[in-house]
């Protein structure tokens, strides 16, 4: 009895904690009113609309999914190719190499964001998505390596040496059988960094200028006063990401599994 | 190949990043550590061995107790998130049926993908006197007044254990899922019950996976601005948001960056205590 | 995601980016407070001289010097900057001086064109351009307006629990200062003791210290019924919707907040960042600024009172700013040191 009734209680309270927030934001989004507070006023989509016709945030969004891709797709490539040098040469003090790649893992985004800055100003670089976007390879460079690193197992090493003993040179045996081999881990890096640097706050914060990401217009509006307009920008990229981690679960990984 | 010529080849594959790692994270580290021992003269930066900041951390008692505050949010949050994350991996991977395993996983994780910014902000209304908790607890009786849950530390730990349960639940699963059952089929053979085959099998299995988390967890909750900006009231202050009020108001990069150092400190020591479990390039 | 899409979307933000870049001559680049964020405030000074005005939030004074002494020339062309620190701004040598003779000064309300704050030495260098007041917002459903009326009843042991203390340091120790009969023009070290004092007085009754969207939360769902620091920005937007949530200005008198807008001595666009100053202070700016979508407040120019409707002018109070101006003291100015001080003062007591 109680090996399912436990289970069954935990669960269903630990659901409903995890969707709470998540169903006081969306339920709000909808508010005939101007505040986001109970009582519920009726449904309405007035905020849907406001939202929408805001340029500024149409803006940061595009410019969130820009920095997103970019530092995502440069993450994983620095991330493969030292994994790759890493795993498949010799190299002295690989430990050391290895805790270095590590390092910005341990260190809080601020302190990245923080760093950065200081350095940025000293050189006089101005501040932009670029900015930002430098910063967020360095949080997700060591994730994709760490991820592709672990999965680099011996199993490749055959595939890559039978391709190296049929006259394949390096590079064709790094982009014709060690990237399609190690596609799963790849891409589940990608997707992470993506995931990590479209909701990256403090960093894209203190390293943007006029241009800004997604987070750091929300936080501005959040700063303006209390409105159902968060709610309903907060429900639409939930909705937004949700349904792109759902199609990614059907139609890329499930397929492989 | 030559075992030099294949060292060379390595290098030219791992340069990139050590490259970039060094510029972008390195330089600026050592940077920030060198402005920390800068000070200010009214707004003129004077660069040199000055240990005013750090003495500044003794004679300032909001900056010391920043720290403490800082500690006892992200201890907390730590524990608790891993102790409410733990049943939660286990219940979807051992009472689930497997085909519905990955399923049940991405619906516990599906609201991290809410804005980070907007997830503290509708705990702020989820949590305020008339949210939906108060509602619920005066609905079923459980109190007569409605409490104040919201601008408390209590909202802060509530608001961060919400996003590390869903952190923690998929690495702890992932761990769950990687034990051969037979260890635990053996365990159950050699005549231990449920709770002596976690205390002695499961767990201990389980427990650099457990530690990796925890440790990242510790990472995120330390260094984190907005959730107890948005979430504690400000009744009382973290380091970052202490970092920040300097960096607002005064641009004081040198306090700043040695506050930024001391929160780099601690993490360091979370890491060595932590150290003998994790399993940080193995994730 | 195919990978092409990826990549076309990429190319074409790349593109975007830098095709911003490169019409650099019709750009115009403000740093700024978010009431001029506002599209109404900025689309017809966009069109009326075929520029784009690009803005930046920041939020406060030491973070825009910061990036403003580390900029390049030509990378600022406007600053809005908070009325009590323009001399920091004049210290730091980075502001150009205004012709005075083409500001509409003398159209303002005479206590808000503080000449002595933005301008030294005969030159101008900075214009007010919006002020309020940090004062008592409550509800007055909840609280006995009478005891509103003055500081000694507000923290008092009746409201114990039912205060939110606003987030910003120097208007609500102006609060505290003006509760001790002290003049926030008068503060210096010696002052701090008492205002220390009642800082922590206020703070024991408090339930939070809470930025905008806090504090109008607690007072939305009845978790605060008093916010100390708070005024019209702060409840105008509640009362449309909970009327019974309104401002008072007690016999102590409340702290003035001004905010002022100068041209950057780096500017490589001095003749359009003086015509968008010009446009800001202009009765149609001024009334525009006045209502935007970030908060409201009185603009300077009582000339705006022209493009404002009746709606828009009860809710700013416009016939009681008379009395208003009469019973307010600009908030504390303090030079470096003191500030410094104050801060620490205002940390301890939150931390206490």
């Amino acid at each position: 009895m109680t090996r399912t009734l436990l289970p069954l209680v935990y669960g269903s309270a630990a659901f409903v904690f995890i969707y709470l927030p998540v169903a006081a934001l969306v339920l709000f989004s909808f508010q005939d009113g101007t505040l986001p507070v109970p009582p519920f006023e009726g449904p309405s989509l007035r905020w849907y609309a406001d939202v929408l016709a805001d340029d500024d945030l149409t803006a940061a969004l595009l410019n969130s999914l820009g920095v997103a891709l970019l530092s995502a797709s440069v993450a994983v490539t620095l991330g493969f190719t030292a994994a790759y040098g890493l795993a498949r040469h010799r190299l002295p003090g690989t430990a050391l190499l290895r805790a270095l790649l590590i390092a910005p893992l341990t260190v809080s985004y601020l302190i990245v964001g923080l760093g950065l800055l200081i350095v940025l100003q000293r050189i006089g670089i101005g501040l932009s998505l670029w900015t930002a976007g430098i910063g967020h390879v360095v949080i997700n460079l060591p994730l994709c390596f760490a991820i592709i690193y672990a999965s680099m197992g011996a199993q490749n090493v055959n595939a890559e040496r039978a391709a190296r003993d049929l006259g394949a040179r390096e590079a064709q045996v790094v982009l014709l059988v060690t990237v399609p081999m190690l596609a799963p881990a790849i891409l589940a890096a990608f997707f992470l960094s993506i995931t990590l640097s479209w909701d990256e706050f403090i960093i894209a914060f203190l390293l943007t200028r006029f241009d800004v990401t997604l987070p750091v217009e929300i936080w501005s509006m959040l700063r303006s006063g209390l409105s159902p307009r968060l709610n309903a920008i907060g429900s639409l990229v939930f909705l937004v990401s949700v349904t792109a981690v759902i199609l990614l679960e059907l139609v890329v990984f499930r397929r492989r599994s | 190949m030559t075992a030099r010529a294949d060292t060379i080849r390595g290098w030219g594959f791992a340069a990139p990043a050590l490259v970039w790692t060094a510029a972008f994270f390195v330089v600026p580290f050592v940077v920030m550590a060198a402005m920390s021992l800068a000070t200010l003269d009214g707004r003129t930066l004077i660069w040199g061995l000055h240990p005013d900041n750090y003495l500044e951390l003794a004679s300032k008692a909001y900056l010391a107790r920043a720290i403490v505050v800082s500690l006892e949010i992200t201890l907390t949050v730590t524990v608790v998130s891993v102790m409410l994350a733990y049943p939660l991996a286990w219940i979807i991977a051992f009472r689930i049926p497997p085909r519905w395993q990955r399923l049940a996983l991405l619906l516990a994780i599906l609201p991290f993908w809410t804005s980070y910014v907007v997830r503290s902000y509708a705990w702020l209304l989820v949590l305020a006197r008339d949210g939906v908790v108060n509602q619920a607890l005066l609905g079923i009786g459980l109190i007569d007044e409605p409490l104040t849950l919201a601008n408390t530390r209590f909202a802060t730990v509530t608001g961060f254990v919400h996003f590390f349960v869903m952190l923690l639940t998929l690495t702890i699963y992932a761990n769950l899922v990687q034990l051969s059952p037979n260890y635990r089929k053996a365990a159950a053979d050699l005549g231990a019950n449920a709770f002596q085959t976690f205390r002695h099998v499961v767990l201990p299995l389980t427990l650099p996976g457990i530690m990796t988390g925890a440790f990242l967890t510790f990472v995120l909750c330390i260094g984190d601005y907005i959730t107890p900006q948005i979430l504690g009231g400000n009744t009382e202050l973290t380091v970052p948001q202490v970092i920040m009020v300097q960096l607002g108001r005064r641009a004081d990069f040198p306090l700043a960056s040695a506050l930024a150092v001391v929160l780099m400190g601690l993490v360091t020591l979370a890491y060595l205590v932590m150290s003998r479990w994790l399993r940080l390039d193995r994730l | 995601m195919t990978s092409k899409t990826a990549f076309c979307l990429l190319g074409s933000t790349a593109l975007a980016t830098l095709g911003s870049a490169a019409a650099a001559q019709d750009e115009l680049n403000a740093l700024v407070w978010c009431d001029h964020t506002d599209p109404a405030l900025i689309e017809p000074f966009e069109e009326a001289h075929d520029v784009t005005v690009n803005l930046r939030e920041y939020e406060g004074t030491g973070a825009a010097l910061a990036t403003l002494e580390q900029s390049r020339p030509g990378d600022w062309d406007v600053l809005v900057i908070d009325g009590i620190d323009v001399f920091r701004a004049i210290d730091a040598g980075i502001l150009a001086p205004l012709p005075a003779d083409e500001l509409p000064t003398d159209d303002f309300f005479p206590e808000v064109v503080m000449e002595d704050n933005n301008s030294r030495d005969g030159e101008i260098y900075a214009v007010t351009e919006k002020f309020g007041y940090n004062t008592i917002s409550y509800n007055s459903e909840a609280v006995d307006e009478a005891d509103m009326q003055s500081l000694s009843t507000v923290w008092s042991e009746k409201y114990d629990g039912r205060i939110s203390i606003y987030d910003y340091y120097l208007p609500v120790m102006g609060i505290a200062a003006l509760a001790e009969g002290i003049d926030t023009a008068a503060i210096d070290a010696d002052a701090l003791g008492p205002i220390g004092d009642t800082l922590s007085a206020m703070r024991g009754r408090a339930a939070s210290v809470a930025g905008v969207v806090a504090a109008q939360t607690a007072l939305a769902t009845g978790e605060v019924d008093i916010v100390v620091g708070g005024g019209e920005w702060l409840t105008a937007v509640l009362a449309e919707e909970q009327p019974a949530l309104t401002w008072t200005i007690p016999e102590e008198g409340a702290v003035r907040w001004t905010q002022s807008i100068g041209v950057l001595a780096d500017s490589e666009k001095p003749d359009l960042a003086l015509e968008f100053v010009k446009y800001i202070v202009s009765p149609e700016g001024q009334a525009r600024l006045a209502t935007s979508s970030c908060f409201w407040g009185m603009p300077a120019n009582a000339g705006a009172g022209e493009f404002l409707d009746d709606d828009q002018k009860a809710r700013l109070r416009w016939d009681d700013q008379e009395d208003y101006l009469a019973a307010t003291q600009l908030y504390p100015a303090p030079d470096t040191d003191l500030d410094i001080e104050m801060q620490d003062l205002w940390l301890n007591t939150l931390q206490q």
